[in-house]
């Protein structure tokens, strides 16, 4: 054995590849006529061909008309990686996904607007000070907009970290329940989805912090001290 | 020299307008120590929150070194407010989350940073009499320290002007004897001090005193040097 394919989801998982000249040893050395009827494939001749149906074409009929057109063949479909039934109703759920997503991450902005601008007043003392010596207001705005950034920044790594773990712990209940194969996406689809899902979180941050951060850049130093003593 | 204009400062309340300035006029000599007292609410604060370009005036002018303060943009009076004057507030105003240190450090680093060295920082530390404290918290430290750290932040850029309201408002009078001796001392090297106290005691340390009252001032005597 050389190595071990990633899983598929169909039939081929539960297969192995092995080479030409490896099946006529075996065929030599096998004692049953039926093993050896099987494994016995001439040279030039093929025992198989698979062949990858694009999704806009049924393999039903497919196969079908495989199986009139070419004589002496025995066609094997196999399994679907998410039933049609399935796929329409997520189709068909996918706005509604959507328009929930859209309506959380707007939710998501108005709460963590609220928070920093919960932060900025109970700092506005410190922020007067920082301003009594000497800190612009660019200054103060950058300040309150990079704790946002990075506070965004932890929380979208959290999350990430934990619909993982959800994920890769249901992965079992989500086969079962939904009648089709889970794969895990490639490390570079990973990769680039994470680094957008990061994007998105700390653009979320930045987006809620904005008006807090304005109003604490505008903030009379003085005013700022006395009212947060 | 600080001069303030003709200066009234109002604010709103209760839906009628206080006067916390009323046309006031004073001019501060380069050097000179002030002591300003009056009763709560008299308008003490106010005053040298307007003499430090904290608040701006409803009307007159504030003059720092002859310039008037609020015709400069944020960034020349940040740069004022960081390079030539240094406050010390009333209860402690250090950043919580920062060492003394690095707090006493922290001006420098508005002001370009030259003069936030750590010796220098620390040379201040020793000055006021707390180097042992440098790398601890504020929360770590008694009121009496946090006053010393706040006075040593406020000379990190070595300001020409040291505006401090009830710089020793809550610490007993051992301490406060301390803060006041450091006071002195520091405006043995020349620099500027005005200081908001409501201590009658602590005013006569001063050279000039001044009585605020409905937010006017008075000058019922003047101590020569």
């Amino acid at each position: 054995m050389v190595g071990i394919l990633d899983p598929t989801g169909i039939g081929i998982d539960d297969g192995g590849f092995v080479t030409l000249t490896s099946v006529y040893d075996m065929v030599k050395t096998t004692e049953s006529n039926e093993t050896k009827r099987l494994l016995d494939v001439k040279p030039g001749e093929i025992s198989a061909l698979m062949v990858n149906v694009k999704p806009e074409y049924s393999r039903g009929d497919v196969a079908t008309a495989i199986e009139t057109q070419v004589s002496g063949v025995a066609v094997v479909t196999s399994k679907e990686l998410m039933s049609s039934s399935v796929a329409r109703q997520l189709e068909g759920l996918r706005p509604y996904m959507l328009l929930i997503g859209g309506g959380f991450w707007i939710i998501a902005i108005l709460m963590i607007g609220a928070l920093f601008s919960m932060v900025v007043n109970e700092r506005r003392r410190e922020l007067g000070l920082l301003q009594a010596m000497g800190a612009t207001r660019a200054y103060i705005f950058r300040l309150v907009m990079l704790e946002a950034i990075q506070l965004t920044a932890i929380g979208g790594l959290c999350g990430m970290a934990l619909g993982a773990a959800v994920i890769y712990v249901l992965k079992g209940t989500i086969e079962a329940s939904l009648g089709i194969a889970y794969l895990w996406p490639s490390a570079g689809f990973i990769a680039v989805f994470s680094l957008g899902l990061l994007a998105m979180a700390v653009g979320t941050g930045i987006l809620a912090a904005l008006y807090p951060a304005i109003v604490a850049s505008r903030l009379e130093p003085y005013q700022a001290i006395r009212t947060g003593e | 020299m600080i001069e303030l204009k003709n200066i009234t400062k109002t604010y709103s309340s209760g839906g009628g307008v206080i006067n916390a300035v009323d046309n006031l006029s004073l001019k501060v000599s380069d050097g000179e120590f002030i002591a300003v007292v009056g009763h709560s609410g008299s308008g003490k604060t106010t005053m040298v929150s307007l003499m430090g370009g904290l608040t701006r005036p409803t009307t007159g002018n504030v003059l720092v070194g002859g310039v008037d303060i609020w015709t400069l943009d944020n960034k020349q009076l940040a740069l004022l407010r960081s390079e030539k004057i240094g406050f010390c507030f009333q209860f402690s105003s250090l950043i919580p989350t920062l060492t003394c240190l690095d707090n006493v450090r922290l001006p420098a680093s508005f002001a370009g940073g030259q003069k936030g060295g750590v010796d220098n920082a620390m040379s201040l530390l020793e000055t006021v009499g707390v180097p042992d404290k440098a790398h601890a918290y504020p929360s770590e430290l008694s009121g009496g320290q946090q006053r010393r750290v706040a006075i040593a932040r406020a000379l990190i850029n070595e300001p020409g002007i040291i505006l401090a309201d009830e710089p020793t408002g809550d610490l007993d009078e051992y301490t406060e004897a301390d803060i006041m001796n450091l006071f002195e001392q520091i405006h043995a090297r020349g620099v500027t001090i005005v200081m908001v106290t409501h201590s009658r005691n602590l005013a006569a340390r001063a050279l000039r005193t001044l009585v605020m009252e409905n937010g006017t001032l008075t000058e019922p005597s003047r101590t020569s040097s």
